[in-house]
């Protein structure tokens, strides 16, 4: 579902962010990406959803190259990534409904269509009651479940967060992570970024381990 | 399909209605350019008219000793026919002179009323066709009891290449207002792509095509380009209402001349221009963002 080979990027004469890295997630796999703050997790997930591009190297995801890919396949590729943040990125001035059927708006889908699955999905996140909400009036706990329910709504086959729990305290992070393997269990493959390693230890997943731009360790 | 296109004009509008001050600035500028280019082109037109109703006047006019009796003078103008057997000939006799100056003064032609006597001389108009009008006035002026030769146009000549030069300055103002115009769109839709610049990230993440992300800018940039056009076409009617007739009855010397007239299809050429305008600006400042 996701092969590096030989990935490299680099900013300007800067020492590398990743540094040939090489790996492979199979499809319908749940993987933790880790490493102390600075070792290249969030730019090898920028990558992956054509946010960046790799100084050298070949990246595949769901079976595209993304170096042969034009500018505007880019949508193409994004529309099956689902992306979550530690920010959570959601626009302020719209409902919780809004921000989920931003996601649906842009593939074309019809008010009905968009109003529905919105709605499904939020209920899914447990926000049923918060769909007509503003994020400002929402706890971090319940706008990061409104990113995600947004990076599901298209049903991707490919999930990437970015620290999801890393402003949240330890209660709330339970119900995130709890909503990221659910997603994993209907089939979707979940690529998680964390620094803390104490979610590695309580949830054994595939854990790669980055340090200085190089994988260095893969288990 | 429909519901996309109804979905993007919506969030044009609503973007429009949320900053309302920069988009206002856009639609007065355009507006702006739009009037005075509406403006210029008319007053080039009414020019030409003005030009062409000099120009069809008789190309020589030569005027009589004044104190010739009206026998000898109809003798003169029979030696200046003799003068000029291929041109045209008119004699215009000191009353008839006096009725066409009245006919021309409009409400004023009153004012003559009051003259003791008819200061006008008779006149012979002399128009050559395709033959040289200079070297016609060099002819009649030799003929015994003509007093003047004037040569019109000579000074149609003059107006016509003063038209020119000024022709040439409007268009460059106008291109100079029209970059303007274009420029504050550009500026104006930047503005509102710098503090849109966190939703456009989230739609370009969630699969928004570059097409998808600029559209609501475009539509922003023509609804701004079409609300000038419209600003502009109501400033040019209020001033054909209330200018025009009152300039109409100042410039009594350009009576005959058709006044400038707002036509539908003005109107349709207004908005074009203005959306174009508004394309054309959002699209330098979208592709310049979407780049970057």
């Amino acid at each position: 579902m996701i092969q590096l080979f030989h990935v490299t990027k680099r900013w300007s004469d800067d020492p590398p962010v990743l540094d040939d890295v090489t790996l492979q997630v199979e499809k319908g796999e749940f993987v933790w990406l880790t490493g102390p703050s600075g070792a290249g997790k969030t730019t090898l997930l920028r990558l992956l959803f054509c946010a960046d591009e790799p100084t050298s190297g070949q990246i595949v995801v769901n079976g595209r190259n993304l170096n042969r890919l034009e500018r505007g396949g880019v949508p193409t590729v994004r529309r099956n990534i689902g992306v979550v943040f530690q920010d959570f990125k959601l626009l302020p001035n719209r409902t919780a409904l809004e921000n989920v059927g931003y996601a649906l708006e842009v593939l074309g889908a019809s008010e009905a269509q968009i109003r529905e699955r919105a709605h499904k999905r939020l209920a899914q996140v447990g926000l049923g009651d918060k769909a007509a909400s503003l994020p400002e009036r929402m706890s971090g706990g319940e706008q990061q479940r409104v990113a995600i329910a947004r990076a599901l709504v298209n049903d991707p086959a490919i999930l990437l967060a970015d620290e999801p729990t890393g402003n949240l305290d330890a209660s709330l992070t339970e119900s995130i992570l709890q909503l990221l393997f659910d997603a994993n269990a209907r089939g979707a493959t979940v690529v998680v970024a964390t620094h803390d390693r104490g979610l590695l230890g309580k949830h054994r997943r595939r854990t790669i381990q980055l340090h200085h731009g190089k994988v260095t360790g893969d288990a | 399909m429909t519901h996309v296109a109804w979905r993007l004009f919506r969030r044009a509008l609503v973007n429009l209605w949320r900053a309302p001050l920069p988009s206002l600035l856009a639609v007065v500028t355009i507006a702006l350019a739009l009037f005075l280019g509406a403006a210029l082109a008319f007053s080039l037109a009414s020019a030409r008219a003005l030009l062409a109703s000099w120009g069809a006047q008789p190309a020589v006019t030569a005027y009589l000793d004044p104190r010739l009796s009206a026998d000898e003078a109809r003798a003169t103008a029979e030696r200046v026919r003799a003068a000029a057997p291929d041109a045209a000939f008119t004699f215009v006799s000191p009353a008839q002179a006096l009725d066409r100056l009245r006919v021309q003064l409009g409400e004023l032609g009153g004012a003559l009323d009051g003259l003791p006597r008819n200061p006008l001389p008779a006149t012979v108009e002399l128009d050559p066709g395709r033959g040289d009008p200079r070297a016609l006035a060099e002819r009649v002026a030799k003929v015994e009891g003509v007093a003047d030769v004037d040569y019109g146009r000579e000074w149609s000549d003059r107006l016509e290449a003063l038209a020119g030069v000024l022709r040439g300055f409007g268009t460059a103002s106008l291109a100079l207002v029209g970059l303007a115009a274009l420029l504050v769109v550009a500026n104006t839709i930047r503005l509102a792509v710098y503090a849109r610049r966190d939703e456009i990230e989230i739609m370009k993440l969630v699969g928004a095509t570059d097409g998808y992300v600029r559209a609501p800018f475009l539509l922003e940039g023509a609804l701004q380009g079409l609300s000038g056009a419209a600003l502009a076409a109501a400033g040019l009617l209020a001033i054909q209402r209330l200018v025009l007739p009152r300039a109409a009855a100042a410039f009594s010397f350009a009576a005959g001349v058709p006044a400038p007239h707002l036509a539908p299809e003005h109107c349709a050429l207004l908005a074009t221009a203005g959306a174009l305008v508004g394309l054309c600006g959002s699209y330098l400042a979208v592709a310049r963002s979407l780049r970057t």
